[in-house]
């Protein structure tokens, strides 16, 4: 009897335990949890209009049904957070019956939104770069937007030569963009060069070279490069070659690596050798080398052209930039504006499953040209995906100004995109092991060309 | 305790959550890599079966001799500081002439219990090569060898591995104290009034008695140096290039940057075989009647 009792004790026991550990709720709590993360950024609505269009060339949905859309957006700073709040504040003037509830994407490679997909968990639109656009088009988790209602009128309204932002390779249009076609360029601190007496611009690789040996006479680091990034270091090399090759990494299409490539590998090699980066470079994050540019210990920084905004507040009149040096100066006068960037698609998607899809978007495109707006009037950034016809309300940065008077209207080329996986991991990881000393252009080139040899049969 | 042991029912009851939940988060996910990694399959969709092409690919990866050789660096060192060095130091504590010995076992496990990213983050700065301590202390003895330690191909997958080598000896040391401990005092003492000395009996008796703790930790010790991963990530990121890479962050690396879930399986499977065999061999090298004391 008592071990009886027992048994139906012990069955019971465990039998609670597998029903408590099932218990704990799936996609409700996860849904009220998100809604009740973003309540401050919720365009919240419930008053329906008749609203049918708008002033900037998307019609709004007909539905006055009040429509409650979940968004993965990035908003985690200034930059990332302003442009977030005031496209919401202006959906709210245009769609009133639209309620977005943000989930604030997370700086994981896209990994959270996978998981989303994997699950059937989409929300209705989310911020996509190309690699995440590829993959959720081959498992049917991104809506083609190539006929839908906004695409024609967002395509006519692009900047020109942004189209790589908005169609993909194969001529499919996912997502609505927002940010134009973004470059590296080379910051100097006017100061340092002066104290050191190197003429700034740098043109050629002789001038390159000797002012690093002057930086290093005063103990100053020639280049900070937050390197422990991958992509910075692929992008400086691509600020080399793109003096050779304005197509970039869209020349690799053989098995063996182009003359301007090897050239480029040993340029690096030759800056490396002559000390141009700090022997820490490849563990060095943005923080640490943004650091030693804004305290006057390295005389150089490389970065996108979105980092004059914080050179000028930490530099003010002291820093500029310079277009990338080349073999010579006639070479330097016809490539600097060859530009080293690639645009790639990217911006606001919508998911095939969405409930209120046509609404969804509706509102990716709208937001989409809000992003652009508020980058284009309230931070004097022209380098946007579509045109603006509203004026800009806050003064350019100098160097900022000097990029939309003298760079932009002469643009030549970009660089242009190479879809393929393996070769783009490839460049990632050879042309960081280029900083290293010790990794030669020859190891450069041997690496590279069995890539290329296995990847392009 | 007897009649309870002879009830089935009993039995089933204790064990079947705890064999469900283990079925559930472990046996589960290890069949579902085995089954994925004949697929071509991003992680999304269903995939393509491929057969063993994932596994053939794996072979010819150039990636998979680089992970293989600082696995087993990684191991060598885990091996040398936590095991070797750990030992000794186990022996130290346990001998009861030697004073502040409960100081000195509470500082070797003070890292165990520390952050791995704030021990990361401490030997970044220990490691820098312009203001970092070790090259600062060459610097003042007058040795010229300077390194960069985490970026030097030659050398920065020994700084990373002595991380983790430094951080978790205090475990290993934990468990070589409670082996040493475990073994009866007269042992020794008969030993030494035979005429051995103290470290004669420590190489004589306590060592060779000690030898199921050492198959343990050395399976730890083994099988963490070739799944080594975080101390990669956080302090190198695998670099410079591919530099540092284990077959833990090959598996990072094709899963979660180039979305090729299906081969990260295959390297997976191959990483539990690798371990397994590890342990295979140690169980065999360490097979003897076991001692009863």
């Amino acid at each position: 009897m008592r071990n009886q009792r027992f048994t139906v004790f012990a069955s019971t026991a465990a039998a609670l335990l597998i029903l408590s550990a099932c218990s704990s709720g799936g996609g409700n709590a996860n849904n009220a949890n998100n809604a009740a993360t973003a309540p401050d950024n919720a365009a919240t609505a419930p008053e329906p209009t008749e609203s049918a269009t708008n002033d900037d060339g998307a019609s709004a949905p007909a539905t006055k049904e009040p429509v409650k859309l979940r968004i993965y957006a990035a908003y985690f700073d200034d930059d990332t957070k302003k442009p977030y709040d005031y496209a919401v504040a202006e959906l709210k003037k245009e769609m009133p019956n639209v309620e977005l509830v943000l989930d604030p994407s997370m700086q994981d490679d896209g990994q959270k939104l996978r998981t989303y997909a994997a699950s059937g968990n989409m929300p209705d639109i989310f911020q996509a770069d190309y690699k995440t656009m590829k993959a959720f088009a081959a498992s049917k988790n991104i809506e083609l937007l190539d006929d839908a209602a906004p695409t024609a009128q967002f395509k006519s309204d692009l900047n020109p030569g942004n189209e790589p932002v908005m169609i993909t390779p194969d001529g499919h249009v996912y997502s609505y963009p927002f940010a134009g076609i973004e470059f590296q360029i080379l910051y100097y601190n006017k100061k340092i060069f002066a104290d050191a007496g190197v003429e700034a611009p740098i043109k050629t690789y002789d001038q390159w070279k000797d002012a690093i040996q002057k930086f290093k006479a005063k103990g100053i680091v020639p280049l900070a490069i937050f390197s422990k990034e991958k992509w910075i270091g692929n992008s400086f090399f691509k600020g080399l070659l793109t003096r050779e090759e304005p197509q970039g990494y869209a020349a690799l299409t053989g098995k063996e690596l182009p003359d301007a490539f090897e050239l480029a590998a040993k340029q690096f090699n030759d800056l490396k050798d002559a000390g141009l980066f700090d022997p820490n470079a490849t563990n060095t994050n943005y923080d640490q080398a943004s650091s030693m540019f804004y305290t006057g210990k390295a005389a150089m920084l490389v970065n996108g052209q979105w980092e004059i905004y914080s050179a000028d507040k930490n530099l003010g009149a002291d820093v500029d930039w310079m277009y990338w040096p080349a073999k010579d100066e006639a070479t330097y006068e016809a490539s600097k504006f060859n530009m080293d960037g690639s645009g790639e698609p990217g911006g606001f998607s919508v998911s095939p499953t969405s409930k209120n899809k046509e609404t969804a978007i509706e509102v990716a495109a709208f937001l989409a040209r809000k992003y652009a707006e508020f980058k284009y009037t309230q931070l004097g950034n022209p380098i946007v995906s579509v045109k603006i016809d509203k004026p800009v309300v806050a003064k350019p940065p100098a160097m900022m100004q000097r990029l939309i008077d003298e760079t932009l209207p002469n643009v030549k080329s970009f660089a242009k995109l190479n879809e393929n996986v393996k070769i783009n991991t490839a460049l990632d990881d050879n042309t960081q092991n280029l900083i290293v000393k010790g990794f030669s252009d020859a190891d450069f080139d041997k690496n590279m060309n069995r890539v290329l040899a296995s990847e392009n049969k | 305790m007897r009649h309870y042991f002879g009830n089935k029912w009993a039995i089933a009851a204790f064990a079947l959550p705890a064999l469900l939940l283990y079925s559930l988060v472990v046996s589960y996910p290890v069949v579902q890599s085995l089954y994925r990694s004949f697929f071509e399959w991003d992680g999304i969709g269903a995939g393509t079966f491929n057969g063993l092409s994932n596994y053939a690919e794996l072979f010819r990866d150039p990636l998979l001799a680089t992970s293989l050789r600082n696995g087993g660096i990684f191991a060598l060192v885990l091996v040398v500081f936590q095991i070797g060095l750990g030992t000794i130091l186990a022996l130290v504590c346990a001998d009861i002439k030697i004073k502040g010995r409960k100081v000195l076992k509470v500082g070797y496990f003070i890292p165990v219990v520390l952050s791995v990213t704030v021990v990361c983050q401490l030997w970044i700065a220990i490691y820098d090569p312009t203001n970092g301590l070790v090259n600062r202390l060459f610097e003042l003895v007058g040795i010229p060898y300077r390194q960069n330690w985490l970026t030097s191909p030659a050398v920065s997958i020994i700084a990373i591995a002595f991380v983790n080598a430094w951080q978790f000896m205090g475990y290993q040391f934990s468990l070589l104290y409670a082996g040493i401990k475990s073994i009866p005092e007269q042992y020794v003492e008969a030993a030494i009034i035979d005429g051995c000395t103290k470290w004669g009996a420590h190489r004589r008796i306590t060592i060779p008695l000690m030898a199921e703790t050492f198959k343990f930790c050395l399976i730890v010790a083994i099988t963490g140096g070739i799944g080594a991963f975080v101390q990669m990530l956080i302090m190198t990121s695998g670099g410079p290039g591919t530099t540092n890479f284990t077959l833990t962050y090959m598996i990072y690396r094709y899963a979660f940057s180039e979305f090729e879930y299906g081969y990260a399986c295959a390297v997976s499977v191959f990483l539990v075989a690798i371990s397994l065999l590890a342990t295979v061999i140690i169980n065999r090298l360490f097979r003897q009647e076991r001692m009863t004391y």
